[in-house]
């Protein structure tokens, strides 16, 4: 389905225009890849791409060796078409523009195990590079636990939550995927070689920008639109105020997607963004897995029972008797009458009701009046 | 002249006294009189005395008054350890033993009746005492001269029995004498404990990031740290390997640690200086007696001065008895811990890290997330027990952690941290080593210990750490107290990264150690 020509017409544009370039998807959407890249090639300054492209345009001729390098490096150039492309991205062609940044990436680039279009229910989990340990925490246990209900996870590769998640979907032995902001063969930070080495063999790490390219501010922002593309749901876990995950849960709600929050203490000034998240009313909250599968799985297939406190067994009794039981006195005995007066029961009913409860061992009447039996109790 | 001196030394605690034993042997009501306050045990000596110098072979004054002063004669004096020098006093004043061969010896050691040695506990602490006071000789028993020759400079003979002792002083052939036995010690009992810690290591914790750095931190400075966690969040486990990230002890903690041992008669004779720091952990029934030291007759030093330079471990600390807790208000501060009796007041060291363990209920199955809570608590119980963990002494606790309860996660996340003790040791080192050079011919020796005052004076934050540290006194996060421990905890982080003087990234992460507040990951992201 997918033509040699367009693959490669792809793989040139995404070398000649940064990624999340709005106009650029735009426009191959309507010409096709190949027609933009020949109008290009012919001078002709198509929506006023071409002062953009013009220096880079002139380099970026040699696709083919670039296809050939990845393949010795284990990497895949995945564009739509392909069996492997993810649909849930083409979604981002329909979500509204942040920044002129926006649309679904011209192809992928994929490295390792795990193939995107296998993913169930993925979710990312995203948080602040300058995290918690609380925060790290509760990012790997949500990893660990969606994914061994068989979701991925999704995230960047950044210190922080991003790593957390990654180390707690392989603790569960769950696929998780990795998007950088640089190239996909790329070791950025330097401190996680052996996280991408274990993403590569068990998970897959995804770049939209070419082999060897830099981390730039800018490709960061557009990297998040990814992340959240690619997921069903993003839990965002401790952020600031303005941070890249933020930005990642701003994707996430221009996508339509569930957006969920982990509280984080009081006063923690790392849980900032994720708290306004939840005030704003953007986000979920979310504690648990299961709030999460609950929150991205197909209607009706995960459902969380509400917690509540277990029933204490005086709970189940009928409201009088509960009255009652409230008047009768824990050691010193009390008559009838007093104890009626207390619950505001006549004596006639009140000693009804207790000579009742005393047979199921509620209360005990000793010579100088009732109180309650032992194990009935305040809890 | 029938008049002799000899020495000896009495103990107050870890404090020891020279005492001059002198006897008089002159015409009068026959009678043997032991002056110079003396307890029951020491009293019972003169007859201990008698028999063993008759069953020596050798003669009692039987038909002349024997008076024997212990002085200082105002200091009461306790123990068994006098026999030896007594006899040899009333020896010297009968001239059976020349006069000048006592002059300068030091004599310790209790005697049989058959005229044997006996070992006595405390006999390190004695010959340290005695050597300040320029003593070079002693003689003691012979299993314990191992112990007495630790001292630097100290001539030291180890003898069987009396006549052994009065052939050497005469200087003539020393005859056989049946072998000492070695004062029997509770090893015997606690061995396992012992060797068990010798093969825990931080590698086998897999995780903890955030409770592995805040004991780094303690073992770094000698800060005093509170976990809590319910059962099985690892409390235990990681405060018993704190021992193995320690340093080998400095020389002059070895004999101050083998002293209080010394003192507790829980040396063996095979035993040099103790090197390695120690670990107590008393069960939460601990009298105060047995944790802080007492006792009846000669003070005994509690497991709060055996753990000297090491850890105390005081698991579940809200079941210890209350006057227990309260007893150690005073060691948390100061270092050393003084048990007033009825006639004298005792002090010994006690400057260990104390590690507090609590859990978050009775039960310890306690959980905030309501769908794992197992707690079989009354409410009433849980709001007792935690009172307990909030009281004065937690406010004298510099680091607080809160552990999560385990999950399977951390154990099978193929990048948990797992180092070793041996490397985390060398951290620790270099962070002490900081300090020995910064606190140099102070009278402390880490930033745990040092006053508060010096600190602002002579080592202060940087100005911008000054105003962090203000601004949390301002809004009423943190009391004068926590000020000081802030700033002490910011000195060992500074310590720990090598950073001249702590900053705001210091004290920020002083902030969060002290206040039980999660710390920051990257504090513990390390740079390779």
């Amino acid at each position: 389905m997918t033509s040699d020509g367009d693959r490669l017409a792809r793989l040139v544009l995404s070398k000649v225009f940064e990624p999340g370039d709005a106009r650029v998807a735009e426009l191959v959407t309507h010409l096709g890849a190949e027609a933009l890249l020949t109008s290009l090639r012919d001078q002709q300054d198509v929506a006023g791409l071409l002062t953009d492209a013009s220096e880079r345009l002139a380099a970026a001729d040699d696709a083919q060796r670039d296809l050939d390098r990845a393949a010795r490096l284990g990497i895949r150039w995945v564009v739509p078409g392909d069996p492997e492309w993810p649909s849930s991205l083409d979604d981002l062609d329909a979500a509204e523009t942040l920044d002129r940044t926006g649309g679904a990436p011209l192809g992928v680039w994929v490295r390792g195990s795990v193939r995107l279009s296998e993913l169930a229910a993925p979710v990312a989990i995203v948080g602040a590079r300058s995290a918690t340990t609380y925060g790290e925490a509760a990012a790997a246990e949500l990893a660990a636990e969606v994914t061994r209900a068989g979701s991925a996870v999704v995230s960047g590769a950044a210190y922080g939550i991003d790593q957390a998640a990654h180390r707690g979907a392989l603790a569960a032995r769950g696929p998780t995927i990795a998007v950088l902001a640089c190239g996909a063969d790329r070791v950025y930070p330097a401190a996680h070689r052996e996280l991408l080495a274990h993403l590569a063999e068990h998970g897959a790490i995804v770049a939209e920008v070419g082999l060897g390219c830099a981390p730039m501010r800018q490709r960061f922002l557009s990297r998040n639109r990814l992340i959240a593309a690619l997921a069903r749901g993003t839990v965002v876990v401790e952020a600031a105020a303005r941070s890249g995950a933020i930005n990642t849960a701003g994707w996430t709600v221009r996508l339509g997607r569930p957006l969920m929050a982990v509280p984080g203490p009081l006063s923690s000034a790392t849980s900032e963004g994720t708290h306004q998240l939840i005030r704003d009313g953007a986000a979920t909250l979310v504690t648990r897995g299961e709030h999460v599968l609950e929150a991205v799985a197909p209607m009706g297939e995960h459902t969380t029972e509400p917690v509540r406190g277990a029933d204490r067994p005086r709970d189940l009794l009928p409201s009088r008797e509960q009255r009652l039981l409230e008047a009768v006195p824990v050691a010193h005995p009390a008559p009838v009458e007093s104890i009626a007066r207390t619950a505001g029961i006549g004596v006639e009913e009140a000693q009804q009701l207790l000579w009742s409860l005393a047979r199921r061992r509620w209360v005990e009447q000793l010579p100088r009046g009732w109180r309650l039996a032992d194990g009935a109790g305040p809890q | 002249m029938p008049f002799a001196t000899t020495h000896t030394v009495s103990l107050a605690g870890a404090v020891g006294h020279v005492i001059d034993v002198q006897a008089d042997v002159s015409p009068g009501q026959v009678a043997t009189v032991l002056v110079g306050r003396p307890d029951a045990a020491l009293n019972e000596s003169r007859d201990r005395c008698r028999m063993a110098i008759l069953n020596s072979g050798l003669d009692w004054p039987a038909t002349r008054r024997t008076t024997i002063l212990l002085s200082p004669a105002d200091l009461p004096k306790r123990g068994t350890h006098y026999d030896l020098a007594i006899a040899v006093a009333v020896l010297g004043a009968t001239r059976w033993v020349p006069a000048e061969a006592l002059r300068g010896v030091l004599f310790i050691g209790e005697l049989t009746l058959a005229g044997g040695l006996r070992s006595v506990p405390g006999v390190l602490p004695m010959v340290l005492a005695a050597s300040q006071r320029g003593f070079r000789h002693v003689v003691l028993p012979e299993p314990q001269a191992h112990e007495a020759s630790m001292v630097p400079g100290m001539e030291v003979l180890g003898m069987r029995s009396l006549a052994q002792v009065v052939a050497e002083l005469r200087g003539e052939l020393v005859p056989e004498a049946p072998p000492v036995a070695a004062m029997s010690s509770s090893r015997l009992l606690s061995w396992r404990g012992a060797e068990r810690l010798d093969d825990v290591d931080l590698a086998d914790l897999a995780g903890m990031e955030d409770t592995r750095y805040a004991v780094e931190v303690a073992a770094a400075g000698g800060h005093h740290l509170l976990l809590s966690g319910p059962k099985g969040s690892g409390k235990t486990s990681i405060a018993e390997r704190i021992p193995g990230i320690l340093p080998d002890l400095t020389r002059e903690e070895s004999i101050e640690l083998t002293a209080v041992h010394s003192l507790a008669g829980a040396l063996e004779p095979g035993d040099g200086l103790m090197t390695r720091p120690p670990f107590a952990a008393p069960h939460h029934d601990a009298s105060t007696a047995s944790l802080v030291g007492g006792g009846s007759g000669t003070v005994r030093p509690g497991e709060i001065s055996r753990a000297h330079c090491g850890v105390l471990l005081l698991d579940e600390f809200p079941l210890f008895r209350a006057d227990v807790i309260n007893a150690l208000r005073q060691p948390l501060e100061s270092g050393d811990i003084s048990v007033a009796r009825a006639e004298e007041s005792v002090v010994l060291p006690a400057r260990s890290i104390v590690v507090l363990a609590a859990n978050p209920c009775p039960c310890g199955d306690f959980h905030a997330d309501a769908s794992i809570d197992r707690c079989k608590c009354r409410e009433v119980q849980r709001r007792d027990y935690r009172r307990k963990v909030t009281g004065p002494i937690t406010d004298r606790i510099d680091i607080t952690r809160h552990l999560a309860a385990p999950t399977p996660t951390a154990g099978r996340d193929p990048l948990a941290v797992r180092e070793s003790s041996a490397t985390v040791r060398a951290r620790v080192t270099a962070a002490r080593e900081r300090q020995a050079e910064r606190y140099a011919g102070e009278g402390w020796r880490l930033n745990g210990h040092a006053p508060g005052p010096a600190l602002s004076s002579l080592w202060p934050l940087t100005p911008a750490g000054s105003e962090l540290v203000d601004d949390q006194l301002w809004k009423g996060r943190l009391t004068r107290r926590g000020v000081t421990r802030v700033h002490r905890l910011a000195w060992t982080v500074a310590d720990l990264g090598g950073t001249d003087r702590p900053g705001t990234r210091e004290v920020e992460v002083a902030l969060r150690l002290r206040s039980g507040d999660p710390l920051l990951s990257s504090t513990l992201r390390r740079v390779s």
